[in-house]
């Protein structure tokens, strides 16, 4: 009633209410069931959902692509004010953590029978999808990302090290290792080892158990020695100025990897398709070895369904064929992301992959290995928030030589204050 | 004639001043904007470059394509352009004809509802998205080109623009004299108002054209499906994070950017004419 | 008494119906947030003047609001200042290829924010080849890591301010120079004036209106100064650069508390009406005592 009043007052006074119509409502009047499907990055599931749509005639799915930042920021406002979300939502891995304590936003996959489909999937992600109790589970896992050292083979010849993968991963086994790999590097040729401070912090901090909050959202990164290692580690790097200042994602840093101004590069899986999108003159030069000290897990998400959805039936049927193990070997072929399914990693087409840019690796036998040693972290909700204070104290070390003890007592001292406002 | 001389060469340094301010300032404008083009001329690769490059290459047909394979540019830019010219065309009226009220007419409260309108202007607009969003999912407009345009209306800095020019430029003695002959108010505001501000409404309309052809967080936000884009939006949505392809982003924002010049030459004729004939004088 | 009371209540009409639903109804909520603890999903918890507490006490915030004082003196000044002169150049008869000169002093404000980010991102770049730190090493000075320092970064914000709205102000200084009468440039003339003595008895006095135009929409504009930072320090949003509202964007929209970054709008809002309410008193002087030309 009101909202007709409201919309009477407004038509009556608007001129040119009128002109604008879009045209986007469905006026098509076609009875097919339409599920949009939010997404980011480079999935190719535009793809996948061609197919599902020629198998499934009575469904018609709509997919809108955003960036990274835009679809995470417009999903939570569409959840949070309960209207204008989608049928079904990609959600990035440390993005569902601000979600936790709104299930009800979610469908419970669990009321649709995923409960059958635990098995197929690695354990550690399924959990993350999970409530705390283990009873509600918000998406199905899509990709994984578990890390691994990107190397650049022409540097490392230089400087008289190894270059050949196996031998790089039997000769940079320790964290002791990577450090003298970088001096010797720095003293031979100049170059540093890392282009910033953050992908050694984050490989180092993905080592430890547990990283800033306990599974009862307590804050406990004050006395994780774990993580204040983290940080003294990457402290000595940069003291030993071996750690560049080239913020992740701008173009001088894709630049830098193209001429090789840094000999490695710390990242996960999906990386390959940054590495050859931003350094395509390079091919040849770079290359992949064990992470030291064992892998992490950076990246992944989950396909969600929003609680507004009117076909949770349907969207459901389509998660499930989506990221079935076959069709996460699909994506894998198609935009190389790491399938979060183990059974794929038994495949012929899967062992057999290798990759032409870097010289013929074979890329998921690395990133396999990889993957076996990831183990389930607690994130937490204010998860990003430590995070960037962490990284701008290591910041303020590296590009303005401030005391790394004093930084680190004034991070804590920030995120302390801030968590208060939640 | 002494006096005369004299002027002539105050009047000769002047205007070398005046050439050599123009140019710098122009130089200095216009260079980020060549330099646009020439990223928009290259390969990525050349412009991730250190240093980057600086003369224009041969790629802007080929990124142009990239362009148009990774978003429906001229649907966005139709898009666009319904958009910016019904809030340009809304707001010069109801602007002007809110700053003719204000300027000219004599109303109850008059003094309080012009502070209201400038109050309006303080708040930090960026805390209201989130209840904006659930008005416009209530009138049921999310992905529906009028969520932008009705409350790009809303224009306090126009009405605050128009009550200026309004105020100065038409004498009060017009007014009194359209009153005493009949003219009902609106025929005023249409017949005598509208013609005399036609600068007023060029530097407006171009403001305002501007502001709505590039604004982005707000389209963002409620035009969800990609039908309904703005190019502002679809050009977002090129800028894939990881993989840096600037020469296919400058090259969507280098043909984003080129209709707006077109306007401004176009607008910018309305209110040059009325000092070139003062030239011929002088 | 009130001749015209209807047309004149009509005519400013629909305005204020408009900024009711799409304005009013959105800030009186974030008012009414101020007092609370939200996370935009979960329940709202009553705080009562708590948030304001956390605001006020927070070093940030103040060093959120010093920034913003300081990027808006050095980025919103001189564009009011020089924008007069730029104005008055292109303005004048004088000068030939007046249109040519227009077009390039208004492309920054054409311009599209994330085309600026680019190029102000690759100018002002922290490594030694960027294009600012080759000049400073050339002119015998050290690199400066922009987005990390004090100045670098404050610097290169107001710079990238500066460039962007220059044209923009310039623009309304033009069109004010459009409405004054040619008569008063004459005279001027007939009088031997020198450019200087133009400007300064005859464009800035008739001028005024719209020099309180624009130094009250820049103050507005200053104390609002956002997607600048926002691009150029990118998601870190460093103290060094951080305005007030990006210090309330990234209390609402990074870490998601709505209670203290209302709290943080509504002291804005306030902040906002003061020094506004200064600058016009302070802004009404200007060209009051030098009027001594212009026709009896």
């Amino acid at each position: 009633m009101a909202k007709k009043a409201f919309g009477l007052a407004l038509a009556s006074t608007l001129l040119l209410a009128a002109c604008g119509g879009g045209g986007t409502e469905d006026a098509s009047g076609d009875d097919r069931v339409e599920l949009t499907f939010w997404l980011f990055g480079t999935t190719k599931y535009e793809e996948l959902a061609e197919v599902y749509m020629e198998e499934n005639p009575g469904v018609k799915i709509n997919i809108q692509e955003g960036d990274n930042t835009d679809h995470h920021n417009n999903l939570f406002t569409a959840l949070s004010t309960g209207s204008g979300a989608p049928d079904l939502a990609l959600v990035e891995i440390n993005e569902i953590e601000r979600y936790r304590d709104a299930q009800d936003r979610f469908i419970n996959l669990y009321d649709y029978g995923a409960e059958e489909l635990k098995g197929h999937y690695l354990d550690w992600v399924w959990e993350t999808a999970e409530n705390r109790d283990g009873d509600f589970l918000f998406g199905l896992p899509t990709d994984i990302g578990p890390t691994a050292m990107f190397y650049r083979t022409d540097v490392f010849e230089e400087a008289g090290l190894p270059t050949d993968p196996e031998e790089v991963s039997a000769t940079i086994q320790t964290w002791d290792d990577y450090t003298e790999m970088a001096n010797t590097i720095y003293e031979k040729t100049g170059t540093i080892v890392t282009d910033s401070p953050e992908l050694v912090y984050n490989a180092l901090r993905d080592q430890a158990k547990e990283h800033y909050f306990n599974e009862n959202e307590e804050l406990i990164v004050e006395n994780n020695a774990a993580i204040r290692e983290a940080y003294d580690r990457t402290v000595e790097l940069i003291e030993n100025g071996v750690v560049g200042s080239l913020e992740l994602w701008t173009p001088e840093w894709g630049g830098a990897m193209d001429t090789g101004d840094y000999a490695t590069l710390l990242g996960p899986a999906w990386m390959i398709a940054v590495i050859q999108g931003n350094a395509p003159n390079a091919a040849g030069n770079w290359s992949i070895a064990d992470m030291p000290e064992g892998a992490g897990n950076w990246g992944g998400s989950f396909v969600t369904i929003p609680a507004e959805t009117d076909h949770p039936e349907e969207a459901y049927d389509f998660v499930k064929w989506l990221l079935s193990p076959e069709n996460q070997l699909q994506s894998f072929v198609d935009a190389g992301l790491f399938p979060s399914a183990p059974a794929v990693y038994e495949e012929e087409a899967f062992i057999n992959h290798t990759d032409e840019y870097f010289n013929g690796l074979n890329t998921a036998a690395v990133f396999g290995k990889a993957a076996q040693q990831v183990e389930s972290v607690y994130k937490g909700r204010n998860y990003m928030l430590v995070q960037e204070e962490i990284l701008t104290a290591l910041d303020n070390v590296n590009s303005n030589g401030a005391d790394p003890d004093a930084e680190w007592d004034a991070a804590m001292k920030r995120i302390n204050d801030r968590l208060q406002r939640g | 004639m002494e006096g005369g001389t004299k002027v002539k060469k105050t009047q000769s340094f002047g205007k070398i001043m005046l050439y050599v301010t123009l140019i710098i300032a122009s130089l200095l404008a216009v260079f980020p904007f060549y330099w646009m083009f020439v990223m928009a001329t290259n390969p990525s690769h050349l412009i991730n470059q250190t240093p980057p490059v600086v003369i224009p290459g041969t790629e802007l047909v080929r990124n142009f394509q990239n362009v148009m394979a990774n978003v429906d540019f001229f649907g966005a830019f139709k898009n666009s352009f319904i958009v910016s010219i019904s809030v340009t065309i809304g707001t010069l009226f109801l602007c002007s004809l809110a700053g003719f009220a204000f300027a000219k007419l004599d109303f109850p409260w008059k003094k309080f509802w012009f502070a209201a309108i400038l109050v309006t202007m303080m708040v930090p607009p960026q805390l209201g998205l989130i209840p904006q969003y659930f008005i416009i999912t209530e009138l049921g407009w999310l992905s529906d080109l009028r969520a932008v345009i009705v409350p790009g209306l809303i224009n306090a800095f126009g009405i605050f623009w128009m009550r200026q020019y309004i105020k100065d430029s038409i004498p009060d003695a017009l007014i009194e004299a359209g009153k005493i002959d009949g003219c009902s108010t609106f025929r005023m505001y249409w017949n005598v108002v509208v013609p005399a501000i036609a600068p007023a409404f060029a530097t407006l309309g171009i403001i305002v054209f501007m502001n709505v052809w590039n604004d982005f967080l707000w389209p963002l936000v409620v035009l969800q499906d990609s039908a309904s884009h703005t190019l502002q939006v679809a050009l977002r949505s090129l800028n894939d994070s990881y993989v840096n392809d600037y020469g296919m982003i400058m090259s969507g924002t280098l043909w984003a950017t080129a209709p707006l010049i077109a306007i401004f030459l176009l607008f910018n004729r309305f209110f040059i004419n009325s000092l070139t004939q003062g030239a011929v004088k002088g | 008494m009130y001749k015209d009371k209807w047309p004149g209540l009509l005519f400013i009409s629909p305005f204020f119906l408009l900024f009711a639903v799409f304005g009013l109804i959105p800030m009186l909520f974030s008012f009414y947030l101020a007092f609370f603890s939200w996370n935009g999903l979960g329940p709202m918890t009553f705080t009562g003047i708590e948030n304001f507490r956390l605001v006020l006490e927070d070093a940030l915030f103040w060093k959120s609001l010093s920034n913003t004082f300081i990027i808006g003196v050095m980025g919103t000044l001189p564009q009011l200042i020089i924008g007069i002169f730029l104005a008055y150049a292109l303005n004048s008869t004088l000068i030939r290829f007046r249109n040519v000169f227009r077009v390039a002093v208004f492309i920054p404000y054409v311009t599209s924010i994330v085309a600026v980010a680019v190029i102000f991102g690759v100018l002002f770049s922290n490594q030694t080849h960027g294009l600012v730190n080759s000049i400073l090493i050339g002119l015998g000075y050290d690199a400066v890591s922009f987005t990390t320092s004090e100045w670098g970064a404050k610097i290169a914000i107001s710079l990238m301010i500066f460039w962007r709205w220059i044209g923009y102000n310039t623009l309304i200084y033009l069109a004010g120079m459009q409405s004054i009468p040619k008569e008063l440039y004459e005279a001027a003339k007939m009088d031997g004036a020198s450019i200087w003595s133009e400007l300064r008895y005859v464009v800035i006095p008739m001028l005024k209106p719209f020099i309180i135009f624009t130094v009250f929409t820049a103050t507005i504009g200053a104390l609002q100064v956002f997607t600048e930072p926002l691009v150029f320090l990118g998601r870190s949003l460093r103290e060094e650069g951080i305005t007030i509202v990006a210090y309330l964007y990234r209390d609402a929209f990074m870490n998601n508390f709505f209670g203290t970054a209302s709290a943080t709008a509504v002291m804005l809002f306030i902040l906002i009406m003061v020094i506004t309410c200064v600058n016009l008193l302070l802004t009404n002087q200007i060209g009051r005592s030098k009027w001594k030309g212009g026709p009896k």
